[in-house]
């Protein structure tokens, strides 16, 4: 899995260098405008992903997280609505990075309904974003957007609650003991790394286990499982 | 730099000051996270960068702009949903792009129906999101989301 999605990756580099070297060869001025086309994009990405980033770790850490997850039951019912909407909006990272958030939520009683919005929040309403839309295409435009969207998701969380119950969802299996680290939600960040340098490792732009042979450091081990901005560590004795 | 983005350069400067007074270890964490995040994602973005250079110089946006508007509203609105439902831009880029487009010419409403389903629906998402959650609840987040972009996209398109 690993292997075949940095072949793809690169591949996908590749391809796009070709098609950059047929350009040249095929019409030179062509290239030359795709060139200049792709700093205009250059140029503005460097002006706005420093902040974003930076911004978007910084409402990640401030914001307590774990007091919005009690609350998001299935009796709470504005108040779940409300606080999951929050907790998608502040949270860092793309859509499939919510993933095992939302199950591990799931898991402590949040309804479907809940899952529902933190997961279309955490893609659409984000803070950092919404300053990057404002910019790029104006108050109105990203005003009306969004109260649309808000509503959008409020209505159509409701109508998935109606159609899938909590039966739908895959019972969780048992994991085998110790730590683990669901790969597809982790952003390669290094955090865990740096708090648990002895059991964590990067490779390939994802965090993985080393093996080690002395006790695994509960406590270093926690600040590491929590610190993950993703919750993508999950450890056996926490599942039961 | 326009005044929008200088000001959220100092917002983000002032916030991360009051951050720093308040908690030095854990704002060394979460700048480290940002590095980290920014760092894991340059590669993916300059390549999609780049394709959009080549496309944008392929099919000029007012040629995009002339082309979308002879399709009917609809049909347009449809179209640009499917693609924002298959492709997978940053948000980031994908605010400039859908800016030059306007600015050229397309319309708000297959815009906006572009900009929903790129972040709400994912089809190069689905596998995964299918694995944690069962299909039944996939189908059923994913279709939703597309129809309500297109819904969101008229509404928009009526009152804008």
């Amino acid at each position: 899995m690993k292997v075949i999605r940095k072949a793809k990756e690169n591949l996908f580099i590749l391809l796009i260098a070709a098609a950059y070297i047929a350009m040249f060869i095929i019409n030179q001025n062509m290239g030359i405008a795709s060139i200049k086309n792709s700093f205009y994009y250059i140029k503005e990405m460097i002006m706005i992903m420093p902040v974003i980033f930076v911004l978007t770790a910084l409402l990640d850490l401030w914001v307590p997280k774990e007091k919005i997850m009690k609350y998001l039951g299935k009796e709470a019912k504005v108040k779940g609505v409300v606080l999951s909407l929050a907790l998608g909006s502040i949270s860092a990272g793309p859509i499939y990075a919510a993933f095992p958030l939302c199950v591990m939520l799931h898991k402590k009683g949040a309804s479907v309904r809940n899952l529902v919005i933190i997961l279309s929040a955490w893609a659409v309403i984000k803070v950092p974003m919404l300053l990057n839309e404002l910019k790029f295409l104006g108050f109105e435009f990203m005003a009306i957007r969004w109260v649309l969207t808000v509503i959008a998701i409020v209505v159509f969380s409701w109508i998935t609650a109606k159609i899938v119950k909590d039966d739908d969802l895959p019972q969780l299996k048992a994991n085998q003991s110790g730590p683990s680290i669901n790969k597809s939600a982790c952003m390669g960040c290094s955090l865990c790394t740096k708090n648990y340098p002895e059991l964590f490792e990067i490779q390939n732009k994802k965090a993985s286990l080393k093996e080690i042979s002395e006790e695994i450091d509960q406590e270093k081990l926690m600040k590491a499982v929590n610190s993950c901005p993703v919750k993508a560590i999950s450890i056996s004795a926490d599942e039961n | 730099m326009d005044v929008l983005t200088l000001a959220m350069w100092i917002g983000t400067a002032i916030f991360l000051i009051f951050s720093f007074a308040k908690d030095k270890g854990k704002t060394k964490q979460a700048l480290k996270m940002a590095f980290g995040m920014g760092k894991g994602m340059l590669g993916s973005i300059l390549s999609i960068i780049f394709l959009i250079g080549l496309i944008l110089t392929v099919f000029p946006p007012e040629n995009i702009a002339e082309f979308v508007g002879k399709q009917s509203v609809l049909l347009a609105t449809v179209i640009a949903a499917a693609f924002g439902a298959i492709t997978l831009i940053p948000a980031f880029i994908a605010f400039p792009l859908v800016g030059t487009l306007v600015h050229a010419g397309v319309g708000i409403v297959p815009s906006v129906a572009f900009l929903t389903t790129l972040t709400m629906v994912g089809i190069v998402t689905f596998p995964l999101e299918k694995r944690e959650f069962g299909l039944k609840f996939t189908a059923v987040r994913n279709g939703l989301s597309f129809l309500f972009a297109i819904i969101i996209a008229l509404v928009m398109g009526v009152i804008v």
